[in-house]
């Protein structure tokens, strides 16, 4: 149950961070957000992280804890990475195609 | 005198500095752990501390021998820091000759 | 590349310093890096793994009682070697499906004093498994190496552990949008694309990376750091209160002599069942069973605690009486018993197992790509790039034979155990002897053959080399991966489909190097402007 409830926090925790990188609201907003807006995506990544560790903290102690941790936060920042960069790909690979039909009739 | 070429100073310099992280950064690391015996705490654990932290040193040690601008500065600083550590230590061995 | 630099910057700034520390240090030590790396990964399922390579020991359905086989082994040791002065056994428990026995043979002096077994932890008789060191091939040479005495072995183990420190905080202080660039990855740029991959599985895994390595140092610190011992302790007593402190070795002593029948030894376990729970005793160690002056020790397991420092019970042979309980050790060394189980990851469940197998498997792509990444970086600027100069083109074959030819070498132990004749003279021995003749031939072939034409050929060997393991298995086994699933036994359904998902990984590897070659000049001139990139975020 904490790997489970320190995983989700993670992962929503890099979601958010991820969120607040103008680069990634390019991506999936189509446009950077606002400063604020940026603010508070980034505080949410950190609150969740933060989550993350006092949970996995309070119920297995420091040096567990702090382990699982680590684990658990990489394999989260990971899978995010991942879904960026398929993300990436894929909306790149269908925009090809269509730029190239766009190329043609002009 | 004989003017020495840049590129043997430069690899001069270079080995020195090589030679002052693995063999100075080991010296300073070893001296550590037996500094840490001066420590008030039980024979035992100081041994085990004194291990424990002598890498951290190590590391240490190695980066500020590459950080800073000269090979001789590297020496001179590892010096410095050995200072206070052989002070600790040399307790320890004078204690060490009176038992 | 540092000279052009410094011609024009005489004084390099530390980022710079710090990145050529970082290039330097992980590669005069990567090869040996990459592979204490993957063997220590896999080394996370040593155990599983030594029931995989022992098909011959039936799965264990239930974990048998712990107290029961303790008594049962004992006697037969007893029977075996009678008047032998010591015997530690290692009890079969969830991972363990047999019992591990070393005792000193009396009337004998040396190394060759020393006999070891495993045991059935049902009928308490030695186990007749073909011979193979099993997983703990892999786990003795993540840090010592092999046809070399280990205590080189474990010095160049050090030694390189030590390189990966420094490349590691001379990588982060080097890495300066350590944050800003959390979540880049570019793909398809060539040397940027690498970088990007470099610094995502270094960043993500940088607690455990910095974790594992600092805690390996800690596992050998006696070794490596012994000035201070050897300052403070001058009696053999003194170094026996320390070796209290790490470990639950007891030494043998003397026998007084006078014959007297060891007591229950199951009793003893119960009292230290009582203590620990039912499944926590890993360890057993009598000595002198028979006479007057016998001991035993009861050591509780690693599991459900995060630690390695010694708790055992001592109890006098004789009688049964409990002497001694040892359930605490001094802060220090406490801190270190928590280190050394925070590498060896022995006391985790299976969702931690996995953590620790995943993350560490990133450690390794992270020196990997870091290893490739140098010649990446410099085929950019090689003047020909159909004649590289020396260096490069060993660096380049020593990266195939280093990544690839492992896993194929790797793969290759796997197969000696199943195919190598059973009743073969120095089997283990020879199994270990072909891993590593599979390894020479993939560097001869990565020597002879065009690096991508090496690259893309071993990854496919390795791809299909692990894929047919399993079909090996259930040719030369009757435990085939149908059989283990309906069976339920989980161990030999795992280690089947890891090696089919890291077949698949392999395969992936190759396809992506081969469809690579169809834009060779494009990565090279992306590279290059990536190289301009680089220089740029330096200045």
């Amino acid at each position: 149950m904490s790997h489970l409830l320190t995983f989700l926090s993670s992962l929503a925790g890099f979601v958010a961070l991820a969120m607040a990188m103008s680069r990634h609201q390019r991506e999936v907003f189509g446009k950077a957000l606002a400063q604020p807006a940026t603010r508070r995506w980034r505080l949410a990544g950190w609150a969740c992280l933060l989550l993350a560790l006092v949970v996995v903290v309070f119920r297995e102690g420091w040096g567990l804890g702090l382990v699982l941790y680590s684990g658990h936060t990489s394999l989260a920042a990971s899978l995010v990475l991942g879904a960026l960069v398929v993300r990436e790909r894929l909306r790149d690979a269908r925009a090809t195609p269509r730029a190239a039909a766009s190329r043609r009739s002009a | 005198m004989i003017a020495i070429p840049s590129t043997v100073r430069r690899s001069g310099a270079l080995l020195s500095r090589i030679l002052a992280a693995l063999f100075g950064g080991y010296a300073l690391a070893a001296l550590t752990s037996v500094a840490t015996l001066a420590l008030p705490m039980d024979e035992v654990q100081g041994v085990l501390t004194g291990m424990l932290l002598s890498f951290v040193v190590y590391t240490c040690a190695v980066v500020w021998v590459f950080a800073v601008r000269s090979a001789t500065r590297a020496w001179v600083g590892l010096l410095v820091a050995a200072v206070p550590l052989v002070l600790m230590a040399w307790s320890v061995w004078s204690q060490g000759g009176a038992a | 590349m540092k000279r052009g630099k410094s011609a024009t910057n005489p004084v390099p700034g530390i980022r710079q310093t710090m990145s050529d520390l970082h290039i330097w240090t992980g590669l005069l030590v990567g090869w040996f890096l990459y592979a204490m790396f993957l063997t220590g990964t896999v080394s996370y399922f040593k155990d599983e793994l030594s029931q995989w390579m022992r098909p011959e020991l039936p799965r264990q359905a239930e974990v048998p009682d712990p107290a029961v086989v303790a008594q049962l082994v004992a006697a037969k040791v007893q029977a075996i070697s009678p008047g032998t002065s010591q015997m530690s056994l290692r009890l079969s428990d969830a991972r363990n499906n047999s019992v591990n026995v070393f005792w000193r043979k009396p009337n004998e002096k040396g190394r060759r004093a020393f006999a070891e077994a495993n045991f059935d932890p049902r009928s308490g008789e030695e186990l007749s498994a073909r011979e193979t060191t099993g997983g703990d091939f892999f786990y003795r040479f993540h840090f010592q190496f092999h046809y070399m005495p280990a205590f080189w072995g474990r010095w160049l183990a050090g030694f390189c552990a030590m390189f990966m420190l420094v490349a590691i905080v001379s990588g982060v202080i080097t890495h300066k949008k350590i944050f800003a660039d959390f979540f880049t990855f570019r793909w398809g740029k060539g040397q940027r694309s690498w970088l990007d991959a470099h610094n995502a599985l270094a960043v993500f895994g940088l607690p455990f990376h910095l974790m594992i390595t600092y805690t390996g140092l800690v596992t050998l610190m006696a070794m490596y750091m012994p000035w201070g011992e050897r300052e403070a302790f001058r009696t053999p007593q003194q170094r026996q209160e320390m070796s209290a402190q790490l470990s639950a070795f007891i030494q043998p002593g003397k026998p007084s002599g006078e014959a007297m029948p060891l007591a229950s030894v199951e009793d003893m376990v119960r009292q230290a069942q009582a203590r620990w729970g039912q499944y926590n005793v890993s360890r057993v160690t009598i000595t002198h069973p028979g006479d007057a002056a016998s001991r035993v020790a009861v050591t509780r397991g690693e599991a459900s605690r995060v630690s390695m420092s010694p708790q055992y019970l001592l109890f006098e042979g004789s009688s049964g009486k409990l002497l001694e309980v040892h359930d605490s050790v001094g802060a220090a060394a406490e801190t270190r018993g928590v280190l050394y189980a925070l590498h060896l990851g022995r006391f985790s469940d299976a969702v931690t197992r996995w953590l620790y197998f995943l993350v560490s498997l990133a450690g390794t792509a992270m020196v990997g790509t870091g290893l490739v990444m140098w010649t990446v970086k410099r085929r950019a600027r090689l003047p020909d790039p159909q004649r590289p100069y020396f260096g490069f083109r060993v660096v380049e074959r020593l990266n195939i034979a280093g990544i690839a030819g492992l896993s194929v070498a790797m793969t290759v132990f796997l197969w000696s155990n199943r195919l190598l004749p059973l009743g073969m003279a120095a089997r283990a021995d020879w199994e270990i002897h072909v891993f590593f003749i599979a390894w020479a031939l993939t560097l001869a072939h990565a020597m002879l053959r065009p690096a991508r034409a090496a690259w893309v050929e071993q990854f496919y060997a390795a791809a299909v080399l692990l894929a047919l393991l399993p079909v090996l298995n259930a040719l030369t086994t009757d435990r085939p991966l149908w059989t283990s699933l309906l069976s339920g036994d989980w161990v030999f359904v795992g280690t089947d489909l890891m090696l089919l998902a890291l077949a698949g990984l392999h395969a992936l590897i190759a396809w992506r190097v081969t469809k690579h070659r169809g834009t060779a000049a494009k990565p090279r001139r992306d590279a290059a402007a990536g190289a301009r990139d680089m220089e740029g975020a330096r200045a």
